[in-house]
């Protein structure tokens, strides 16, 4: 085996493949090869950016060459833009020794390679293709083009390719071609003969020919030309499509400043109407523009450009509760909506039809009940820090009383406004309302808002977490119902639901009876283990655990009465420990 | 997972074997079971491992270098104690059939095993496994003998009890069994059907054959017709188990084809077959002069397989469907089994062996359900690395094979070395043609998966 020849070896099992994931072997740098990325892992297309330069291929379209597609301008005026880089004069030598390339063609290789080949290949005096003949793909047919006359737009009968690049990619592979040489400044010219070289091998591999590091060669970053196409849904989140245009200062009230601009536009001077995203067309910077501009693109915060550092609002004034007793009442009280909001995700999630034909209906049906089933479940979690919060004031002298109690009324989104707790399926109006209960600085998270201004003044600083985590996935809960509102949106509601009319069982069903045993089974153990707290109250609240999931659970109750055709609905219990909380 | 000793290979170890297909030249990376494709003109280099003029050093370089333990893989030298995921459990002591070759004697182990397990042994065994097992790999609880089902009481019971204890503490816990086939009733197959069962059936082909290789206990025939008729229901009717049949092939009979056919036209979805090794010489345990002819036998039964692959079907032979797949990711291990690492099998009266087939055993029990002797777990694990083995030292197949099974060990022969390298060699062959050609069958498979 002789040490220059590189060997390609293919994996052919999942243990091959892991040899090349070491911690040492992603970090290694192959020669040529972009510092930020692995070829295995990369993205190619046609714009010097991202992980690849898939124009690098051609560099090897014609047997035994290396050709650089570059402009060589002199005086202005557009001489080459194929430049011949190099010439594997060992493999013509064995193509002669073997009797697959005639002795003239080999000299002719030779002539060249003995001048590219070397410490000054590609400065004057050059090489460059001058004329290439061949088989093209599609309409263009058998031609021969100077290559330096190409230009764009490549259109109608007799048509020719835009420019040396594509008349290269566009040779039929594996066909007859004939080039025709100049050396910078000769008289005369050289013809070589061969075939369209292949890219890949049998196996899909790259070809031998190419060394490492020689489709990435060419790179440069995508944080300028290509950059100009990340547009939303496609590569770059850090690019938005339009956002709101910088304040002038003082900033003027004036509507224009609070629509949206296009991010890239072309116009960039400050005004105060600047031109609007909705405008027919709004002129956006091109590839070449952003090259230069990209600069100017402002950094984006909240939705606006900014130019100078970011300066965060005053935030909003929020009022602490005067008293304990009143912070103690809302915490009670916030400890009845998340129970209350859990009855009414429940009773939205059984509603849905979740058996049927695969398809994006049953797909998106079966998402939005699990993601419903999370977020009730994430509101029990909530239930319990809340109650966590309320254990830590309480004393010998006033033992804590979990709460547990059911809030017969949500916060809606107006101040002073509540909304009634219902059982209704998901219908889009119903999700509607879970967005504006999940909403932030409305609903339920102002009501938090307050406690948590409370316990920063009084509470400690777990406690004053707790409630920061339950604001922050509420924000999370938001966005999940975003996501259930998109997915059922695209179906109507008859299709989705199991049933057009969902009403309550009637009281005496069994198995509307079985959901609510199980249900008050549930709060009894939540009750004790909240009252003791843990570790003593550790069996209790796993009981509660087991009592919610599975076939013999809370879970299975509700499953049978959706399955026979009901809605899920949670009773008012008599308990006064469980019994309705009206808000304070 | 505990690393309790580090034992090197023997310098002498091969790293590679070249091999070729239809497909063209391949190499093996023996640790690891790496595979690579190479071009046929460098593949010749492989063929002088041994000369030391210099000429090689660049394949010497490579191949060590692939042999390296990549990244999330585990060291092929280390003897590691993981956390056991598997158990069996020896319920019953007794078996309504009396085949000549049982290596449980019927399930007493000649006295070893006297009395049936007991409930409570049975809750003991499996409360200890939960406790220590890892919720991120599925969790086994597998049932054996003497046939299973003469103690189905302890059965019925113990996996509802497994299933919702799994359950609470979050494991995918899943069954197997071993079992004759013959004493199935409506309550078994029910139970079988609901759980995650691997239903292992003994059968060794068709109803003459069978019969006379696994008779009733009174010497009778009709055991095959007993198991068809008993697991008729859960072979129509599956549910949630899957059924495969094991049959074990003495050296009377390697007309594997006859017996496969017979198997299937039963209605099993695969099978797969078991040379017997270690038994009475009466029961027909496999001599040297035999393994060629087995060897043959099983590579004709398999190119069938591989024919029916390559046209977008299945593929019923359990042993080469198992090997494909381990190929396919590389399966590496200096242990052929889980035996004293991840599994064990708990004897009636509690005591943890290494393995089922060892119960009664002193070298094998390496504890009770109060707990693993870590000593000995840690004597008994390192002794049977493959790296301890000296016959397995130079060998290519060191890490696919592992030495084979320990009960077996001192059966090892150079001809039964030669068929497990032959089989080997046949399923290296098949895996790169099939891969090559109907990559599908195996993206397909990690979808069963």
């Amino acid at each position: 085996m002789s040490q220059q020849d590189p060997i390609k070896l293919i994996p052919r099992n999942a243990a091959a493949l892991r040899r090349g994931q070491t911690p040492e072997a992603a970090a290694r740098l192959v020669t040529g090869n972009s510092a930020a990325t692995r070829l295995e892992s990369g993205v190619g297309n046609c714009f010097p950016g991202l992980e690849c330069d898939i124009r690098n291929l051609e560099r090897r379209f014609f047997p035994f060459l290396e050709v650089d597609l570059r402009d060589i301008v002199r005086d202005g005026e557009l001489i080459a833009v194929a430049v011949i880089a190099a010439v594997d004069a060992a493999g013509v030598q064995n193509a002669v020794a073997a009797g697959q390339l005639s002795a003239a063609q080999g000299a002719i290789y030779q002539t060249i390679a003995n001048e590219v080949n070397g410490p000054n290949g590609g400065q004057p005096p050059f090489w460059f293709i001058e004329e290439l003949s061949g088989s093209f793909i599609g309409q263009l047919g058998n031609q021969t083009l100077q290559l330096i006359e190409l230009r764009p737009p490549s259109v109608g009968a007799g048509r020719r390719p835009p420019d040396a690049w594509t008349a290269i990619r566009l040779l039929a592979e594996d066909t007859p071609v004939t080039i025709v040489a100049r050396r910078d400044g000769a008289a005369t010219t050289q013809t070589l003969t061969g075939k369209r070289m292949r890219y890949l091998d049998d196996n899909g591999a790259l070809a031998q020919m190419f060394a490492p590091g020689e489709l990435t060669q060419s790179l440069c970053s995508p944080w300028t030309h290509d950059f100009r196409d990340c547009g939303c849904y496609y590569w770059a989140a850090n690019h938005p499509d339009i956002a709101k245009p910088p304040l002038l200062t003082p900033p003027p009230n004036l509507p224009a400043l609070n629509a949206d601009v296009p991010w890239q536009r072309v116009e960039r001077e400050l005004t105060d109407s600047p031109v609007s995203a909705t405008a027919n067309q709004p002129a956006e910077l091109r590839h070449y523009e952003i090259n230069h501009l990209w600069q100017t693109l402002n950094f984006v915060l909240e939705g606006r450009e900014l130019l100078g550092p970011y300066e965060p609002g005053a935030p909003s004034q929020v009022e602490p509760f005067a008293t304990q007793a009143e912070l103690e009442t809302h915490l009670r009280y916030a400890a009845g909506v998340e129970l209350a909001v859990m009855h009414e995700y429940l009773t939205a999630a059984f509603s849905l039809k979740v058996t049927g034909p695969a398809g994006t209906l049953l797909d998106d049906a079966r998402a939005a009940q699990a993601e419903l089933l999370r977020v009730a479940i994430g509101e029990m979690r909530h239930l319990r820090a809340v109650n966590d919060v309320l254990a830590a004031f309480s004393s010998a002298a006033a033992p804590f009383t979990p709460a547990l109690r059911v809030a017969t009324s949500v916060p809606g989104a107006q101040a002073g406004e509540f909304l009634p707790v219902l059982a209704r399926p998901a219908l889009p109006a119903v999700i509607a309302e879970f967005l504006v209960i999940e909403a932030p600085a409305r609903s339920v998270d102002k009501l938090y808002t307050r406690i948590l201004a409370t316990l920063q003044q009084r509470g400690t600083d777990e406690q004053e977490q707790a409630i920061r985590a339950i604001m922050a996935e509420g924000e999370e809960h938001l966005e999940t119902f975003q996501f259930i509102q998109e997915w059922l949106g695209r179906h109507s509601p008859n299709d989705y639901l199991r049933a057009p009319n969902l009403a309550p069982p009637p009281a005496a069903n069994p198995l509307h009876q079985t959901l609510q045993q199980r249900y008050r089974a549930l709060l009894q153990q939540l009750f004790d283990g909240y009252r003791q707290g843990l570790p003593a109250g550790a069996p209790n609240i796993n009981a509660a655990r087991s009592l919610m999931l599975g076939p013999t659970g809370l879970q299975g109750a509700a499953e049978a009465v959706a399955q026979a055709g009901f809605l899920v609905v949670f009773e008012p219990l008599a308990d006064p420990r469980f019994a309705p909380l009206d808000h304070p | 997972m505990q690393t309790l000793a580090q034992l090197p290979a023997a310098p002498a170890a091969p790293l590679f074997k070249r091999f070729a297909s239809a497909v063209g030249e391949h190499l093996l990376i023996v640790p690891h079971s790496r595979l690579f494709d190479v071009p046929a003109e460098w593949a010749a280099a492989l063929d002088h491992p041994d000369d030391t003029n210099g000429e090689d050093d660049d394949v010497l370089r490579l191949v060590s270098a692939l042999a390296h333990t990549a990244y999330g893989e585990a060291a092929l030298e280390q003897v590691a104690a993981p956390t056991p995921q598997s158990l069996s459990l020896n319920v019953s002591t007794s078996c309504n059939l009396a085949c000549a070759y049982c290596y449980a004697g019927q399930g007493a182990f000649a006295g070893a095993q006297p009395a049936p397990m007991t409930w409570e042994t049975a809750r003991a065994a499996i409360d200890r496994l939960f406790a220590g097992a890892d919720a991120q790999a599925p969790v086994t609880v597998g049932f054996l003998g003497g046939e299973p089902f003469v103690n189905r009481a302890l059965i019925q019971q113990a996996v509802p009890y497994a299933a919702s204890a799994g359950a609470a503490r979050g494991l995918d816990v899943r069954f197997a069994v071993t079992t004759n086939g013959t004493l199935l009733n409506e309550a078994d197959v029910a139970l079988l059907r609901a759980h995650r069962f691997a239903v292992t059936v003994s059968v060794d082909g068709g109803a003459a054959l069978h019969d006379a290789q696994r008779p009733l206990a009174g010497g009778q025939p009709g055991s095959f017709a007993r198991l068809c008729a008993a697991l008729r229901p859960l072979l129509d009717e599956p549910g949630q188990a899957l059924i495969a049949a094991r049959a074990t092939v003495n050296r009377h009979d390697f007309n594997l084809g006859e017996r496969f056919a017979a198997i299937l036209a039963a209605g099993f979805p695969e099978a797969g077959f078991a040379p017997l090794r270690n038994a009475a010489p009466q029961a027909g345990a496999l001599t040297d002069a035999d393994w060629p002819r087995y060897l043959t036998a099983l590579i004709e039964l398999a190119e069938a397989e591989l024919a029916r692959a390559l046209q977008g079907e299945n593929i019923r032979l359990t042993n080469f469907a198992v090997a494909l797949k381990q190929l396919a990711r590389g399966a590496s291990s200096p242990y052929p089994c889980g035996a004293g690492g991840g599994y064990f099998s708990v004897a009636a009266n509690g005591d943890w062996y290494a393995c089922h087939r060892a119960i009664g055993a002193p070298a094998y029990r390496l504890g009770d359900n109060g707990g693993l002797d870590a000593a000995r777990r840690r004597e008994f694990l390192t002794a049977r690395h493959v790296h301890a083995q000296s016959d397995c030292q130079r060998c290519w197949a060191r890490y696919l094979c592992s030495g084979g099974c320990h009960q077996e060990a001192a059966q090892r022969t150079a001809a039964s070395c030669d068929f497990v390298r032959g089989w080997l060699e046949f399923c290296l062959r098949a895996y790169c043609e099939l891969s090559a050609r109907r990559p599908q069958f195996f993206s397909s498979l990690e979808e069963q998966q």
